[in-house]
């Protein structure tokens, strides 16, 4: 059901909140085992948010999100409710305040239903190097989600929220919508504000949303948008609304295709529904566009650096001093750190601090950190080039569908070359959504992005509202 | 052999900001534990730093009050390392864009000292040691205060240069209204980096940073002492380690802290959080008219406009609050030289006695400059004057109704005072006739007794022509 039909419901009486909120908690209890999206689920309090919700409608008072209950990722700071990062660093850590966002979706009524799971400090893409598990495919359990936003990827396939909350660092919102068979939009970097999201990598994080369709997530969007005084990286640039151009007419639009987005290494049944995607588009009177990106080379490595040298800094703060575990072994504060950091860490987290650390060292500054940079100059221009010449650029999400849980997360290599079609996004700081165009022989869904120009989020929507509506969505079987 | 000392300086000088540096907590000095902090300077997951544009106001003050270049764009970096006190485990600093360039300040001897940087960065907390439990606590009430850190050339080549420099920096940034500069409390710190070289060598030798320096005192103590130190250490053939030193007030040494082997790399990478600062033209022209006359230029106005000697102008700028009483008294009289005086004089001792500032003062410089006029017109003594400066210092009051009140005004009849010198003659034939013998002494005494019958408003130089007239 479309949030704005779920509004419609609400506001009209056909369902009170705590109905709806209920059913969304006992389908949680019920189906969320098999698929472990939650870490946390908001029982009490979502029922008291419902109440609350409930009380507003009543006296008049609703909101666009008053009594819409939603997923957030459990690396959004959330007042009074753990927030973990999936981590057993901040396993029982509870924030004093809320992140921008839900402090705007709370004025407005919200219900949280719960905090999803994730890769580890949202390093990675498939969800498993979760401290509480790995996350598994509504479509097929025995697959991975993709990642980190796999459990709010998860939680929206399978009916247990309405839309989803997540973060998007090197395509952690657009790839598990993908391999879930949602919807899942980026916007562009400063669009949404970061106060109170847990920092992976600050010059590329951005919250991002994960719902059931393109307009879906530009409903939310225009919950949480806005230029924000507590992040100085936030732009007064954005502004709503976001499904406005939603069903507008799109003849003449130009389609940008990148020729290095369908070449080796991508799966031949992926390139067949993009291009089929490609063809629809025509079809409705598109002009395709061929453009080209031949910085896509080197993006996998340049942001692998730039990430992870943000994240080693940005995660030196645990260190068991102030918050988070802190580990009983050891004489003194070297010790201390030491020990807290080896227990609180997982792997992946640890390959990412090591890789950060060493690309900043003196002595390789400037041979990984400062070419990484200029790599990221490089594409940008490349970006505004495109740009010049088309209206959104249309690209595979990911390389392939989602794989079999323990196929590949366990070679580090081959997930972050993964991540190719979607890292360029955000280090140009660009918007881009995913949604799917077909299924592989498996079933399993297959995921096209569409790529734009900075806060023009609303024109995605519309190019991807226009898709979906012709497209024949297939629901999680769970 | 001789040895030649290269000295260059980085001072670090807390900001006179309101608020801390990147949150809103605010900045003072002392108080309980932890009780001023806050999720963003405690570093806690999901914040994001706020940077306080009035910091870099007062950074680029310091910048115009040294003579530097202030830049149009200036960034922020991340400089790296663990310690228990800095709780995000990262220093926001600016490495690579720094607001403030290539100042200089002249110090004694004509010397230009050159300023290769100004940059604003945030201070760390500090450990607290509990040797009884055997733990360490931490206090972030510092976390966040604001600094700019002054880096010199190596081109001091004697104590005196680096304190007279030290002091110029303090007077011009406590006029500016940057750093109220109180070492002794840690506003304002001081490193030396100091190596030695053979007098006449052009090769810079191994430096040593000098850290812990709380006072002008202190900064000379350990300078010769490490020049001592490093000077043996040649001269028997050694080589000086690149290494920080921390100086001990009481022994009046150095001991070595850490070398260089073991300094951190910082991993320095520019700060993601924080868009670079951009000020325009406007805004240096308006940040600069905002800044006070300097103390510099002062000196120079004093000395080279009104004739002051050198060195009671240097003690009228050494303190911006009575300067400026000063530069007000002088507006309405201007009389440079007289002024000084009263001030320097008088004034200083009754508020070094009684601990007060020139802002407690109950009267005003146009007070100060009217009983000047007073006392030079004639109106008054010049004794009166200084007498009628106290009252006005105790309880205030203008100078004339005092002087009224109290009979200071100067009684210029001379037939009057003249029978009180008849009548003093008459009452003291013995010292009278003592001072005809030869003892000029006595002329004091009996000039003291003229003044007691006459009263305050007694002409002196009238009473003593005749005193002496009539002895002859």
């Amino acid at each position: 059901m479309a949030l704005k039909e779920i509004r419609d419901m609400l506001d009209k009486k056909e369902i009170s909140v705590v109905e709806l909120t209920e059913a969304y908690l006992d389908k949680i209890n019920k189906r969320d085992k098999k698929i472990n999206s939650y870490i946390t689920v908001c029982q009490e309090n979502a029922l008291e948010d419902a109440k609350k919700a409930q009380d507003r409608i009543n006296a008049g008072l609703s909101d666009a999100f008053t009594g819409i209950p939603i997923s957030v990722k459990d690396n959004i700071c959330t007042l009074g409710v753990k927030t973990t990062c999936a981590s057993r660093m901040l396993e029982d850590f509870i924030p004093p305040y809320d992140a921008t966002v839900m402090e705007k979706l709370k004025k407005s009524g919200i219900v949280m239903l719960g905090k999803t799971n994730m890769d580890e400090f949202a390093m990675g893409g498939s969800s498993q190097t979760s401290y509480f598990g790995g996350v598994k495919n509504p479509y097929d359990t025995d697959r991975v989600t993709g990642g980190s936003s796999g459990g709010a990827a998860a939680s929206v396939a399978a009916g247990l929220c309405a839309a989803a909350l997540g973060s998007d660092t090197g395509g952690s919102v657009r790839q598990p919508a993908s391999f879930c068979g949602v919807t899942g939009l980026k916007p562009t970097y400063g669009a949404v504000s970061r106060w109170g999201l847990i920092a992976f990598a600050s010059s590329l994080d951005q919250i991002g949303v994960i719902a059931k369709s393109a307009e879906d997530t530009g409903y939310l969007l225009n919950g949480i948008y806005g230029y924000d005084k507590n992040d100085a990286t936030s732009s007064k640039k954005s502004e709503g609304d976001y499904t406005s151009l939603v069903g507008s007419n799109i003849t003449g639009l130009k389609v940008g295709v990148p020729k290095e987005f369908f070449g080796d290494g991508l799966n031949d049944e992926v390139k067949a529904a993009v291009l089929n995607a490609v063809e629809y588009y025509k079809k409705l009177g598109c002009e395709i566009v061929d453009v080209s990106l031949p910085g896509l080379e080197y993006a996998v490595s340049a942001y692998y650096l730039i990430s992870s040298a943000e994240a080693a800094s940005n995660l030196s703060r645990f260190d068991g001093i102030k918050y988070g575990l802190r580990s009983g072994l050891g004489e003194d504060y070297s010790d201390l750190i030491k020990n807290s950091r080896r227990e609180g860490f997982g792997n992946e987290v640890k390959r990412r601090i090591m890789l950060g650390n060493y690309a900043l060292c003196s002595g390789y500054y400037d041979a990984y950190y400062r070419n990484a940079t200029r790599i990221r100059t490089q594409l940008r221009n490349e970006y505004k080039e495109i740009f010049e010449k088309c209206d959104v650029m249309l690209t595979p999400t990911a390389p392939t569908t989602a794989y079999k849980i323990g196929e590949q997360e366990n070679d580090p290599v081959k997930m972050y070359l993964a991540d190719i079609y979607t890292v360029t996004v955000n280090i140009a700081g660009l918007p881009a959504i995913s949604t799917t165009c077909g299924y592989d022989s498996n079933g399993m869904p297959i995921g096209m992005s569409l790529i734009g120009k900075s806060f023009d989020e609303k024109t995605l929507i519309a190019v991807c509202d226009r898709f979906e509506r012709d497209f024949d969505r297939k629901e999680a079987a769970l | 052999m001789r040895y030649q000392p290269v000295i260059g300086l980085e001072i670090h000088a807390e900001l006179l900001t309101d608020s801390k540096v990147f949150c809103t907590c605010q900045n003072e000095f002392g108080g309980s534990e932890n009780t001023r902090v806050c999720p963003r300077c405690s570093g806690l997951p999901g914040t994001l730093p706020l940077l306080n544009m009035g910091a870099v106001r007062l950074a680029a003050k310091a910048g115009f009050a040294t003579d530097c270049t202030v830049n149009n764009y200036s960034a922020f970096d991340r400089k790296n390392y663990f310690y228990p006190d800095l709780p995000k485990a990262y220093q926001i600093t600016q490495f690579e864009y720094p607001i403030c360039t290539d100042g200089h300040i002249t110090v004694t001897g004509g010397k230009d000292i050159r300023i290769n940087r100004i940059h604003i960065e945030e201070d760390a907390g500090k450990l607290v040691h509990d040797d009884y439990e055997g733990i360490s606590m931490a206090d972030y009430n510092r976390c966040g205060v604001p600094l700019i850190e002054i880096v010199t050339e190596p081109d001091f080549r004697s104590v005196e240069e680096v304190q007279d420099f030290v002091e110029q920096i303090a007077l011009r940034l406590k006029y500016a209204g940057v750093c109220d500069a109180r070492m002794e409390q840690g506003s304002m710190r001081v490193d030396v980096n100091i190596s030695i070289m053979p007098v006449g060598s052009a090769e810079f030798g191994t430096r040593a940073e000098l850290k812990n320096l709380n006072s002008l005192k202190a900064i000379g103590r350990a300078i010769e002492y490490e020049i001592n130190r490093q000077s043996e250490i040649l001269d028997n053939g050694g080589t000086v380690v690149q290494e920080t030193r921390r100086y001990n007030d009481n022994h009046g040494d150095t001991k070595a802290l850490r070398s260089k082997e073991e300094a951190h790399d910082y991993r320095y990478f520019p700060e993601p959080d924080i868009p670079p600062v951009m000020l325009s033209d406007e805004d240096m022209e308006e940040i600069k008219n905002s800044m006070p006359e300097m103390p510099q230029i002062r000196f120079a106005r004093y000395t080279e406009e009104y004739g002051l000697p050198e060195e009671d102008s240097r003690l009228i700028i050494s303190n911006k609050d009575f300067s400026d009483f000063y530069d007000e008294a002088v507006k309405i009289n201007p009389d440079y030289k007289q002024i000084s005086n009263l001030m320097l004089v008088e004034l200083l001792r009754h508020l070094n006695e009684s601990e007060k500032s020139v802002l407690d003062l109950p009267f005003s410089p146009a007070d100060l400059a009217e009983l000047v006029k007073m006392s030079t017109d004639g109106v008054v003594s010049k004794n009166a004057a200084k007498d009628i400066l106290k009252i006005m210092f105790d309880n205030g009051g203008k100078p004339m109704e005092i002087a009224k009140n109290n009979g200071f005004i100067m009684d210029n009849d001379a037939s009057g005072l003249e029978e009180i010198v008849n009548q003093v003659i008459s009452e003291n034939a013995d010292s009278v006739e003592s001072y005809k013998n030869g003892n000029q002494k006595v002329f004091g005494f009996l000039m003291g007794q003229v003044v007691r019958i006459a009263g305050k408003g007694a002409n002196p130089k009238l009473a003593k022509d005749l005193l002496t007239e009539k002895l002859k």
